[in-house]
Parts: C-alpha cells; sequence; structure tokens
C-alpha cells in the first residue's frame, strides 16, 4: 500500500537542470467562466535524458492532454514547455513543426502510418519532410533492432498490428529526437505484440540513451519504466521510481480510479 | 426522417454550395439558350415581318396574278378598313457626293396611316410623288435630291429626280444591309415601273379580330388563287426563312448546354459523395437508432430533390438574367443575328427546372445507395485505414470499348470518305466510350504522372500522387468531368485553325490578288496605277500588260504579259497561280489544239513583222500568258490590262472602306473598268470563325468551370478523410505550408492530367472533324494552334490550383493533436 516516493506537487521534481523536457504552470482551459473545463489545472514536471517515464491517471486526468502539451502538439493556455533549452510556448507553429520533425518522435496508439507509403517510407518520412538524409547506419541499426529487415517494402494494410507499431517506432527513433513521445503505444495490440514493443522501448532507452515518455493507463506497460508520473484531475499526484505493476496498481487505486 | 432531413438542410446549407453553384451554372446556361432562341425569333418576327405584324390580313397571289381588281371590293367589307396594294420595282439611284449609281428596291408607303409600318430614323415618310425615304444603307440625308434612272423592259431609260424626306430604320432586318431600300407613294411606284400589285395588306375595322377579317376577306375571294393569311401568320413564315441559320445555331448551342448539364452532373454526384463521406457517421448514427436503408435513401434524395429544385430556379433566374445581357449587349452592335428586348418562353423556365431538378436527383443515385451501405457500426469505429480498392466495372469496360471501337473506325471511314455525317457519329460514340474508360484509364496515367511529380515535388507530391490514386473512381470522375469539358474546347481551337488555314489557303491560292482592276474595253489609263498606289489601304499593285498576239494558227488572241517580280510581291499564294517564266508561253488547255503545241512543245509567236520563239506550257484556262518583258519585245506598245493590287491586312471595315475608295478612284479614271476581289470575302470568313470561336469557347468555358468546382469538391471530400492523416503529417513535422502544398500537389496531378488528356484528345477530335468536313473542298492544312493549345493546359491546371486553395486552407488548420484523437 506505501507509495515507495512521493514528490510534493508544485516543487521541482527529478534533476531540473538536466531535464530533456520540463514544464512549469502548464494550464490548458477548455470553454470559459462557469462551464470551463480544466484539464491541465497547474502542471510543474520535469523528465530527465535517457529515462522512461510513464504518465498515469484516470480517465480525464489530463495525461493526454499533459502529453500533447509537452509535444508541441497542442498550446497551453498558461505556463511553460522547455524541450531542452529551447522554450516550445514561445514558438510560431511553422518553428514548432520544424522543431517536431528534428527533435520530438512519436508513437501513437492507432500506429498512425501514412497508409499511401510503404514502410520504409514511413519510417524516412520525418527525416525527408525536414529535407535530410538519414544517417544509413544508424537506419540499418534502427531497422535491424525492430527486426523490419523482411517488411520494408510493405504498406501498412500489409502489415500485422505489432509490425505496423514497431514501424512506427523506427519512424520515432530515426531522426534521433531528444525524446520520443508515446501515446499508450499497446492500446491496440494484444498483449504478445504489446510486450514486444514496450520491451523494444525499454532496450531503446538503456542501449542508445533515448529519452522516451509514454502516457498509458495499463500498469503492466507502465512497468517498463524508470518511473511513473502520476495525475488526476489535471494536476501532478505524485510519482514512483522503479515501479512494478503491483506498485503502480496500488498507487493508482490510492488516486480512486 | 422529414425532420431530420429540413434539419440537415438547415445545418448543412453551406455544404450544398458547390452542388448548388453548378447546377445553377448549367440551368442558367440551358434557360438563357432557350430563351435567346426565342428572344432572336420575336426579334426577327419584329423586323422582317416588320409590315404584316400590324396587319391584320395579308392577300397573296398564289400565281402572281395581278390583285388590283379586288382591291375596292375587299375595301367595301365591313370588317375592312382599309386595303393597301403592295408595288414594288427597282431603280438605279445616284446620291448627291458619291460616284456611280446605286440599286434600290422601291416599295410603297400606303395612305392609310395604319398600314404605314416602316420606322423613321429622321425626317417623314413621303406623301406626294417625287418624295421618297430610303434605307440608311442609301447613305443618303434628308434634302438630298436623288437622281433616279428607270431602265424599263425594252432598255429604255428614263431619268427623273426625287427629294429624300425621311430615313426608314429597318432595325434587324438582317437583309437590310444587301440593298438600299426606297419607300414612295403608290403613284411615284407605278411611275418607276411597279407592276400590278401581287400582295394586298388589309386593317381591320376597330372591333373586328384579325381572324374575323380574315374569313370575310377569304369568303369574298372564294375561287380566286390567292392566299389569305393573318398578318401574324404571314410574318412567322417570312422570318422562319431568316431565323433557319438561328435555329442551326440553337441547336449548337443545345449541344452546348447539353454538356454543361452532363459535366454539372459528374460535379454534383461527386459532391454528393463529398457530404455524404462527411455524415457517414451521422448516418451511422440514425442507422443505429433504428433507422431502415430505405428511410436514409428517402432522406438523401429528398436533400438531392430540394437542392435541385431551389438551384434549378436560381439558375432559371440566371439564365433569364444572362440572356438579356446578351441582348443587350448585341442591340449596340452589327450582329448577324438580331436581338431586341427578350422573350421568355414558358417551356424554357420548365425546361430549366426540369433539367436541373432530375439531373441533381440522378446526380445523387449513386452516393445515395452508398449511404444505405452505411454500416450502424461506422459510428462506432474509426473510417478504416486501408486505401479503398475499388474495382472498375467489367460491364462499363466492355460497353467503353464498344462504343470507342466502332466509334474511332466510322471517324477514320469518315475522313477517308471525306464525309462528315458519317465521322460525326462515330466521333459522339467514340467520346462516350472515352468517358467509359476514364475511369480504368486516367487513374494509371495520374499515379505515372505522380512519380514523375514525386522526383522533382519532394515529400509532398511524392504523398499527393499516392493520395490522388488512393480512390482511382473518384479521382476518374473528377478528371473526367475536366476532361470533357477540356476535350470540346481544344477539339473547337484546333477545328477551328485548321479550318481557317485550309479555307484561307484555298482563297488564296483559287484568288492569289486582293483586288483585281480589269478594264472592258481598251488598255486602262496610264497613271491610274499611280493613283491607285496612293489609295490609303493600298501597299503596292503590278500591272498586267495586254495586247493581241498571232499564234501558230494566225489568229490573233489576247495575250497578257506579267511582270513575275512585281505580280509575286502583291500574290497572296502562288499555289494555284502558274507564272511564266522568260521565254515561256502560258497556253490555256482550250488553245493548245488549235495552236498544236503540247506541254513543252516550241511554238513561234508573231505580231506586226515581230517574231518570239517560246517553249509551251499548257496550263489553266484563260488567255496566253508571257512574261512582260517578252511581250512587249512583241508588242512595244502593250497597254495595260489589269491591275492587281495588294491591301494591307487591316479589319475588314477598312478594308470595304479601302475598296469603295478604290472604286471610286476607279470610276473617275476610267467609267468602265471593273474591281473584283475577294479580299472582304477572306476577312469575313475570318471574322465568322472568329465569331464563333469566341462564343463555342465561352460556352466550353463554362463546362470547364463547373468541372473545376468539382475538382475543388474532391478536394474538400480528401481533406475531411484525411483528416487524421493530416494531422499525423503535422505532428511528424509537416509544415502547414507544405499542408497546403500537398493539397495543391493532388489537385495540379488531376486537373494537369485531364488537360494534357483532354488537350491530345480534344485536338485528335478537332483535325478529324476538320479533315472530315474540309476534304471535298480541297486540300487540308492541317493547324494546330499552339499557344492556345498550351494555353488550354495551363489555364486549366492553374484553375485546378486555385480550386485546391479552399479545401488547403481547411486542411492547414487541422490540429496535429488530430492524428491522436482520431
Amino acid at each position: 500500500m506505501s507509495v515507495p516516493v512521493m514528490t510534493v506537487p508544485g516543487e521541482p521534481p527529478a534533476p531540473w537542470a538536466t531535464a530533456a523536457v520540463r514544464a512549469a504552470g502548464l494550464r490548458k482551459t477548455y470553454g470559459s467562466g462557469e462551464t470551463a473545463v480544466h484539464a491541465l489545472a497547474g502542471v510543474d514536471v520535469a523528465f530527465a535524458g535517457g529515462e522512461f517515464t510513464a504518465i498515469m491517471g484516470p480517465s480525464g486526468s489530463g495525461k493526454s492532454t499533459l502529453m500533447h502539451c509537452l509535444a508541441g502538439l497542442d498550446t497551453a493556455t498558461e505556463g511553460q514547455v522547455w524541450l531542452g533549452g529551447t522554450e516550445l510556448t514561445r514558438l510560431r507553429d511553422d518553428d514548432l513543426t520544424r522543431l517536431r520533425r528534428q527533435r520530438i518522435g512519436f508513437v501513437f496508439q492507432s500506429f498512425n502510418l501514412l497508409p499511401v507509403l510503404d514502410a520504409r517510407e514511413n519510417i524516412e518520412l520525418p527525416m525527408q519532410l525536414a529535407g535530410l538524409r538519414p544517417d544509413r547506419a544508424w537506419l540499418d541499426a534502427v531497422i535491424a533492432r525492430l527486426g523490419l529487415r523482411e517488411r520494408l517494402g510493405h504498406r501498412p494494410h500489409e502489415l500485422s498490428g505489432g509490425q505496423q507499431q514497431r514501424v512506427a517506432i523506427a519512424r520515432a527513433l530515426l531522426p534521433r529526437p531528444d525524446v520520443v513521445f508515446a501515446d499508450e503505444p499497446t492500446g491496440n495490440l494484444d498483449s504478445c505484440s504489446g510486450a514486444e514493443v514496450l520491451g523494444l522501448l525499454r532496450s531503446s532507452v538503456k542501449e542508445t540513451g533515448q529519452t522516451v515518455v509514454m502516457v498509458t493507463h495499463d500498469p503492466t506497460a507502465a512497468a517498463y519504466a524508470d518511473r511513473v508520473v502520476l495525475l488526476a484531475d489535471g494536476r501532478l499526484a505524485g510519482e514512483l521510481i522503479a515501479p512494478t505493476a503491483e506498485s503502480v496498481l496500488d498507487a493508482l487505486r490510492d488516486l480512486g480510479a | 426522417m422529414r425532420s431530420v432531413l429540413f434539419a440537415q438542410l438547415r445545418t448543412h446549407a453551406a455544404r450544398l454550395i458547390a452542388s448548388t453553384l453548378a447546377v445553377v451554372i448549367a440551368v442558367g446556361f440551358v434557360v438563357g439558350t432557350l430563351v435567346l432562341n426565342e428572344t432572336t425569333r420575336s426579334t426577327v418576327l419584329d423586323a422582317v415581318g416588320a409590315q404584316y405584324v400590324r396587319t391584320a390580313v395579308v392577300v397573296t397571289s398564289a400565281d402572281g396574278s395581278s390583285l388590283t381588281d379586288d382591291v375596292d371590293a375587299i375595301a367595301r367589307l365591313g370588317s375592312v378598313d382599309a386595303v393597301a396594294p403592295s408595288l414594288e420595282t427597282s431603280v438605279q439611284a445616284s446620291v448627291p457626293g458619291r460616284t456611280g449609281a446605286q440599286f434600290l428596291l422601291v416599295g410603297t408607303v400606303a395612305d392609310a396611316p395604319d398600314l404605314r409600318w416602316q420606322q423613321l430614323a429622321t425626317g417623314r415618310l413621303p406623301d406626294r410623288p417625287g418624295e421618297v425615304a430610303v434605307s440608311e444603307r442609301a447613305r443618303a440625308a434628308v434634302g438630298d435630291v436623288l437622281t433616279v434612272t428607270r431602265t424599263d423592259t425594252d432598255g429604255n431609260e428614263t431619268t427623273s429626280e426625287a427629294r429624300v424626306t425621311g430615313v426608314v430604320d429597318l432595325r434587324g432586318d438582317p437583309s437590310a444591309g444587301l440593298y438600299g431600300r426606297a419607300y414612295v407613294v403608290p403613284d411615284q411606284a407605278r411611275s418607276w415601273g411597279a407592276l400590278d400589285p401581287t400582295e394586298l395588306r388589309i386593317a381591320a375595322t376597330a372591333g373586328f379580330p384579325a381572324d374575323q377579317v380574315r374569313a370575310d376577306v377569304a369568303t369574298r375571294l372564294r375561287g380566286r388563287d390567292v392566299e389569305v393569311l393573318t398578318g401574324a401568320q404571314q410574318a412567322e413564315q417570312k422570318a422562319a426563312g431568316v431565323t433557319g441559320d438561328a435555329t442551326t445555331l440553337t441547336a449548337v448551342l443545345l449541344v452546348f448546354a447539353t454538356v454543361a448539364v452532363l459535366v454539372a452532373g459528374l460535379v454534383i454526384a461527386n459532391t454528393f459523395a463529398v457530404l455524404l463521406a462527411q455524415r457517414t457517421r451521422e448516418l451511422a448514427l440514425l442507422r443505429c437508432v433504428g433507422a431502415t436503408a430505405r428511410q436514409v435513401r428517402r432522406s438523401v434524395l429528398g436533400e438531392a430533390l430540394v437542392t435541385g429544385l431551389v438551384s434549378s430556379a436560381i439558375g432559371v433566374a440566371a439564365g433569364i438574367g444572362l440572356a438579356a445581357a446578351v441582348s443587350a449587349l448585341v442591340e449596340g452592335t452589327d450582329s448577324p443575328i438580331p436581338l431586341a428586348g427578350i422573350s421568355v418562353p414558358l417551356y424554357a423556365v420548365l425546361a430549366g427546372l426540369a433539367v436541373g431538378t432530375l439531373v441533381t436527383l440522378l446526380a445523387a443515385l449513386a452516393p445515395a445507395r452508398a449511404a444505405t451501405r452505411v454500416a450502424p457500426l461506422a459510428a462506432l469505429r474509426p473510417v478504416d485505414q486501408a486505401p479503398l480498392r475499388s474495382r472498375a466495372g467489367v460491364l462499363r469496360l466492355v460497353v467503353g470499348l464498344v462504343l470507342l471501337l466502332p466509334g474511332v473506325a466510322l471517324m477514320a471511314f469518315g475522313v477517308l470518305r471525306a464525309s462528315v455525317m458519317i465521322a460525326l457519329p462515330g466521333g459522339v460514340l467514340s467520346f462516350l466510350g472515352v468517358v467509359l474508360l476514364a475511369q480504368r484509364g486516367v487513374p494509371p496515367v495520374v499515379a505515372a504522372a505522380g512519380r514523375l511529380a514525386g522526383r522533382f515535388g519532394g515529400v509532398p507530391a511524392r504523398l499527393a500522387a499516392g493520395n490522388a490514386t488512393r480512390n482511382p473512381r473518384r479521382t476518374a470522375a473528377t478528371a473526367t468531368a475536366l476532361l470533357i469539358g477540356v476535350t470540346l474546347t481544344s477539339a473547337m481551337v484546333v477545328g477551328s485553325a485548321t479550318t481557317r488555314s485550309t479555307a484561307t489557303a484555298g482563297l488564296d491560292a483559287q484568288y492569289p490578288t486582293d483586288i483585281v482592276v480589269e478594264s472592258f474595253d481598251g488598255p486602262l489609263p496610264t497613271g491610274l496605277s499611280a493613283l491607285l498606289d496612293r489609295v490609303d489601304g493600298v501597299v503596292r499593285s503590278a500591272a498586267v500588260f495586254t495586247a493581241d498576239v498571232s499564234g501558230p494558227d494566225g489568229e490573233a488572241m489576247r495575250t497578257q504579259g506579267v511582270d513575275v517580280a512585281a505580280a509575286g510581291a502583291v500574290m497572296r499564294s502562288a499555289d494555284k497561280m502558274v507564272l511564266p517564266e522568260p521565254g515561256q508561253v502560258l497556253v490555256p488547255k482550250w488553245l493548245a489544239p488549235a495552236w498544236g503545241v503540247t506541254d513543252g512543245g516550241r511554238l513561234t509567236l508573231t505580231q506586226e513583222g515581230r517574231r518570239l520563239d517560246v517553249t509551251a506550257r499548257v496550263v489553266g484556262e484563260g488567255s496566253p500568258v508571257l512574261t512582260a518583258a517578252d511581250l512587249r519585245s512583241l508588242v512595244p506598245g502593250a497597254g495595260v490590262g489589269q491591275l492587281w493590287l495588294r491591301l494591307s491586312d487591316a479589319d475588314p471595315d477598312a478594308q470595304v472602306d479601302t475598296v469603295d475608295r478604290i472604286t471610286d478612284v476607279v470610276a473617275e479614271a476610267d467609267p468602265m473598268a471593273g474591281v473584283t476581289g475577294v479580299v472582304t470575302m477572306r476577312d469575313q470568313i475570318d471574322q465568322v470563325l472568329d465569331i464563333l470561336l469566341l462564343v463555342v469557347t465561352g460556352l466550353l468555358g463554362i463546362a470547364v468551370v463547373i468541372a473545376l468546382i468539382g475538382v475543388g469538391n474532391t478536394l474538400a471530400l480528401s481533406v475531411v478523410e484525411r483528416r487524421q492523416e493530416n494531422g499525423l503529417l503535422r505532428a511528424l513535422g509537416l509544415t502547414r505550408r507544405q499542408l497546403r502544398g500537398l493539397l495543391a500537389w493532388e489537385a495540379v496531378l488531376v486537373a494537369g492530367v485531364a488537360a494534357v488528356l483532354g488537350v491530345l484528345l480534344g485536338g485528335a477530335y478537332g483535325l478529324i472533324g476538320a479533315a472530315s468536313v474540309l476534304s471535298p473542298l480541297g486540300d487540308i492544312h492541317l493547324a494546330v494552334p499552339w499557344l492556345q493549345v498550351g494555353a488550354i493546359v495551363v489555364i486549366a491546371t492553374v484553375a485546378g490550383l486555385l480550386a485546391s486553395v479552399l479545401p488547403a486552407r481547411r486542411a492547414a488548420r487541422t490540429a496535429p493533436v488530430a492524428a491522436i484523437a482520431g
């Protein structure tokens, strides 16, 4: 029942200065006045480089909104987000877009590959949008690690869900982004493929020092992370270091989920 | 369901703008055409039938016998107020200040005011002998005194004078320009040689309807070989002869209207597909809560019905407005088809409403059927991500080929046999085949063009290429709509260019000189050449000498001597005109046997002791031709028999003025000389083709505009369907600009491919059409106006690009979050 480590919300957590991504006073409000909904009600959070962090919380806790704001996909109503030394909340749309394609990788729940492109083209897409040539050795390494060599010429609809998600991970890793955001990456997968995908994310952190931030509601998935950040009602509700499925489940139960 | 239908219409009215626009334009076109036709008819009726329209009854002698004796008998009828015999004659009249006499057709001014139909531009109508009213063509002013020469059947000339009292406005009468008209009182007409009348115009006594008068007159003239018609009937009969051409024009216009309607149909079908795709979830939800497939279909068709009716109504109004605008525009100009005001026949309104509504309903059928196939579950799950693979129907392929192959064969046969009656059905058949096969043919071409574009356009172009072929059926429908418009436009452009160059080349060859001044008795006065050179509009002249020369048979023969260098500079084409070389004589075919020479034979020409040995070249008709130097070595005193003139390439009006000036100069110098030439004919052909091309291109342009609305629609649909995908691209780093570029590339691919294919097809059709029409007339000069053809491709493609602007703006607003939110 006991939560190993808990920090007090509002205090800079983790090594603030070396954080790959951090947010301060982040608020996101939909609507206004009486009917206003506070998806994020003032969040301060930091994610250390080379760490695998899971963001967890009950439905409606604001975990997806938090990730969207951290990744520059959505604009916050108030507060700041930094990616390394860059303040995302100050960037214009074009600069933000360029930053996304060079410094941020995404893995989505529903894979989100482009149906008109084959696996290789999907993997190379963000680099090509940026007008960059992928580093061949790195490309080969990523493809080998994800076991996609045989599948490069296939269109997404010719791939299984697990394979599609592996293509998505390869796409996210290829530009060597500062951080990879994964939004429920196992949500549409069977448990076996899900475990495989999580293992791949885990190993990319361990072997290449990739920073990964993952939103999930699955305690088993969260157990792959180095740290779990808990969210409830748009506020930080604590964190777990070196989580296990059981400790995550307990922490969630305490939040009333 | 009805409440749902109306709620849909209220909420989504804006979505229907595209299909409404397509229907409005197409219906407006149809109605405008019909209204213009009716307006032309009634205008012509007013102009041509002017002397009958307000006449109660017209009696015409069927066998040409005199009706003079019947005038009194008819005038005594109670229902008849007045009778005016129509007297006609013709005279030569000279107007002060103009050289030479002109031919005037003389008509009568009725004594009874009711039967006076002439509209005056200025002055008054004559009311006694010695006075005359003339038409504008006569170019005389009020107060001028005309010298009138009347030659009777025995050749005796009598000369009298008549003072012009007024100028009559013949308004839209198409025959007004041919000859001048003069109107005089009946006594004057008789003294100018008018024969007994064969036509009587009758005014009714107040209160008697025309039909009653007609019956009375017919009863009185029973047994006589006459035709008795009401004025309205007579006017119609006369107008029919004139509007025959205008009716052909209407038929042509209606063909284009049909094209516009077809293209609009394709666009409407696409629009409804867009609307329904946007609403897939909504429709599925309806099915979830218990709506049957039939109810869904009825709701969709109901929407189509309302859209069709409303937009057809707007279209009818637009069409009438269009006709009014055209009519107002044309009224001020010198149009071959007269228009004044507008008349709107009921059938045009009804036809417009019916066509618009039916086309909308028909076009909505397929999307409506697709809508009923929406599974209730679609409301609950995200849209399928796999690319749509539609199978092009085998039936369509078979029917397409069955139409295309015989059509092409017919066209080939038509060209070989030089028969447009064979080639035309072939063209229609094959084009229908092409339209059906486009479904299969267009997507691969778009894909190929896409691969090409991908090389240069980077990622957005490559993605666009993939997107453009994802729904082959829709891409094909969009491209086909544009293809039809572009094909027909370029067929017209290429066809008319070929017609023009063939006709001009034919004329140039046949009549190489613009103007020939020729004397019929003796040589032209020396110095005339210099005078003519000074006439404004004349570029240069060449003299052709003429003298009598004795041939081998000893007979004197009028022979021409041409200065080859000077003549060459004047002639427009030397294709058909053979000029002699020094030491050569051109011997006409008819003369060769008499002179006993064959082509290439030697012969000797003599004249007054001089001899000239020449080689014969047997060619053509006319008289023998030598070079000017050879002729003068034989006859040193040879005079000028002809002057060839070349005019500057001015507009037709200016050239007519030039011809008038030349005629005046020649008439003064040598009254017996004639001025002939085809310069005006050439201009007329040019002018007719220009007008035709302008009108037709304008009309087809409408089809292209409608098709471009379709391109915009298809892209709008893409944007809706790929919201998530576009969001993903934005998330992965596609800038807004690149996303707009993506849509622009898609538009350019579809529109560009349609434009290029359309131009190729249209060019072929244009050449085939022109070849089958013109080859009986002589050599064909195929001409492709590359500039215009290129312009068509560029315009269609750029317009497609413009059509992508709105959907692209909408796509660019897609938040990257949309990718995740689904």
